[in-house]
C-alpha cells in the first residue's frame, strides 16, 4: 500500500466506522471501498472496537411502557399485514356477503320491537362484470326496498356507506348507522344528512365482527338506539 | 432474526427482551433524557420490526444492525434538538452494507465481555483519543466539526480517531486470545 493510499484513506476509515465523515466524504470512501480490498479488511478489523462502544455504555433498564408499546404497534402492524394479505385473494367476508346473493333480513337484537318488513337485497359490483372474487378497495352496491341505494367500499379495517336517494329530511331529523355485534346494536358516531341531491355518507371505522349494518332517521343529536325502521338494513357478517 | 423476516410478533417480543436493554441504554447515554431515549428506542424497533424482511445475516449480525439503527436515530433527535440537519442519512440497509458476516464471532465474543470491561479499554485511551471517539460517536459530530471545537487540525483528529479505534480493537483482540 503506497503511503498516498495511506494518507488518503486509512484515517477515513475509522472515521466512517464512527460515523464522523461528511456525508459526501462518506459516498467517495464507499465508492473506493467497493475496489480496495485492503481498505474492507481495515474496517471489518475495526467495526468490533465501534461495536463495543455500543455495549460498554453504562447499563439502564428500559422502563416497561417501551416494551409495552413496541409490542402493540408490532401486533397491530401484524394484524394489518395479516388483513391485507387476506384481502389481496379475497374480499372482505362482510363485503363478500352483500354481493353473493339474497339475502332474508333478520332482526337485530334489540330492534325486535321495530316492525319491519323482510326484504330481499341483491348486491352487483359497481365498474365490474365479474361477481366472483375482488380486491380490497371494490365496492358494492345494494339497492333497498325504501328506495334507497347502499355503496359500500371497504376501507382499511372498516368501510364507507354512500346512500343514494334518499328523501329529504326533516330539520329536527338527522340520519344515524347503526352496526350489531354478537347481537348488540352499537351507534356508529357521526351523524349525517342527506344533501340537496338525495346523497349521503358515513365510515364506519370497524367492520370486524359486524353482522348487520343500519341506517336510521332519528331527532337531531342522535338516538342511543333507533327510533325509527331503518331506510337501510344491510345482513353482512 | 428469520422469524422477525416472517413477521411473528412472539418472535420480536424474544428479540425486544434480548436487546432492549443495551438499545435503551445507547440512546439514552446519547441523547441523556429518559423521556426521548424512550422515543429513540421505539422507533428504532419498530424500525427494525418493519425492515425485518430486508435483514441479511450472511452481512453481520442483528445486534449490530439495530446498534446502529438506534445510534442513528438517537444522533438524529439529538441534532434535531439542536437545531442541526441530519448528518446521517438513515437508510437501515446501508448499515448492512458495513457489516460483513466475519465479524459475526468477534460480535458474538463482544457481547460476552463484561459492559465494565469495554468501558475499561475506552477508558485505558488516552484523553485526546477517547475525547474525539466520544464526540464522534455520542455526540454526532462530524470529524471536521470535532476539529473546529478543539482548534486542532482535521488529520489530527482523524488520526486520533484511528489510534483510538485501533487500540480499542487490539484489547479486544487480546481478550479474545
Amino acid at each position: 500500500m503506497s503511503d498516498e493510499h495511506r494518507n488518503r484513506w486509512s484515517e477515513d476509515v475509522a472515521a466512517y466506522a464512527l460515523g464522523a465523515l461528511e456525508a459526501q466524504e462518506a459516498r467517495e470512501l464507499e465508492a473506493h471501498l467497493e475496489g480496495c480490498e485492503h481498505c474492507r479488511q481495515e474496517l471489518r478489523w475495526l467495526s468490533p472496537a465501534v461495536q463495543a462502544l455500543s455495549e460498554g455504555v453504562e447499563h439502564q433498564l428500559p422502563p416497561k411502557q417501551v416494551r409495552d408499546r413496541v409490542m402493540t404497534e408490532v401486533r397491530a402492524d401484524a394484524k394489518r399485514e395479516a388483513a391485507a394479505a387476506a384481502g389481496e385473494t379475497r374480499r372482505p367476508s362482510w363485503l363478500s356477503r352483500l354481493g353473493a346473493g339474497t339475502y332474508g333480513w333478520r332482526p337485530a337484537a334489540g330492534l325486535a320491537a321495530i316492525a319491519l318488513v323482510v326484504v330481499a337485497l341483491v348486491g352487483y359490483e359497481v365498474g365490474s362484470g365479474d361477481s366472483g372474487s375482488s380486491g380490497v378497495g371494490e365496492s358494492t352496491v345494494v339497492p333497498q326496498e325504501s328506495g334507497v341505494v347502499v355503496t359500500m367500499t371497504p376501507k382499511g379495517e372498516g368501510g364507507v356507506i354512500e346512500l343514494a336517494n334518499v328523501e329529504e329530511l326533516p330539520e329536527d331529523r338527522v340520519l344515524e348507522a347503526w352496526v350489531q355485534r354478537d347481537g348488540e346494536v352499537e351507534a356508529v358516531p357521526a351523524l349525517f344528512v342527506p344533501d340537496h341531491e338525495g346523497k349521503a355518507s358515513t365510515t364506519i371505522e370497524d367492520m370486524d365482527g359486524v353482522e348487520v349494518v343500519m341506517v336510521t332517521k332519528e331527532p337531531k343529536g342522535g338516538s342511543e338506539t333507533p327510533t325509527s325502521a331503518p331506510i337501510v338494513n344491510l345482513e353482512v357478517g | 432474526m428469520p422469524l422477525i423476516g416472517e413477521k411473528d410478533p412472539e418472535a420480536f417480543e424474544v428479540f425486544y427482551d434480548r436487546h432492549g436493554g443495551v438499545a435503551y441504554s445507547l440512546a439514552y447515554r446519547i441523547v441523556g433524557e429518559r423521556a426521548a431515549a424512550e422515543d429513540v428506542t421505539q422507533e428504532a424497533f419498530i424500525s427494525l420490526w418493519r425492515s425485518g424482511a430486508r435483514f441479511d445475516s450472511t452481512r453481520g449480525s442483528v445486534r449490530s444492525w439495530m446498534l446502529s439503527i438506534v445510534r442513528n436515530r438517537a444522533i438524529d433527535q439529538l441534532r434535531s434538538k439542536a437545531g442541526k440537519a441530519p448528518k446521517l442519512a438513515f437508510d437501515d440497509d446501508s448499515i448492512l452494507e458495513q457489516r460483513p458476516a466475519e465479524e459475526l464471532t468477534e460480535e458474538e465474543a463482544i457481547r460476552n465481555e463484561t459492559a465494565s470491561e469495554v468501558r475499561g479499554a475506552l477508558g485505558t485511551l488516552p484523553g485526546d483519543q477517547s475525547k474525539v471517539i466520544e464526540l464522534a460517536y455520542f455526540g454526532g459530530f462530524s470529524h471536521s466539526e470535532i476539529a473546529r471545537m478543539l482548534g486542532v487540525p482535521l488529520g489530527t483528529v482523524k488520526g486520533r480517531m484511528r489510534l483510538g479505534l485501533e487500540k480499542i480493537r487490539g484489547e479486544l483482540a487480546e481478550g479474545l486470545a
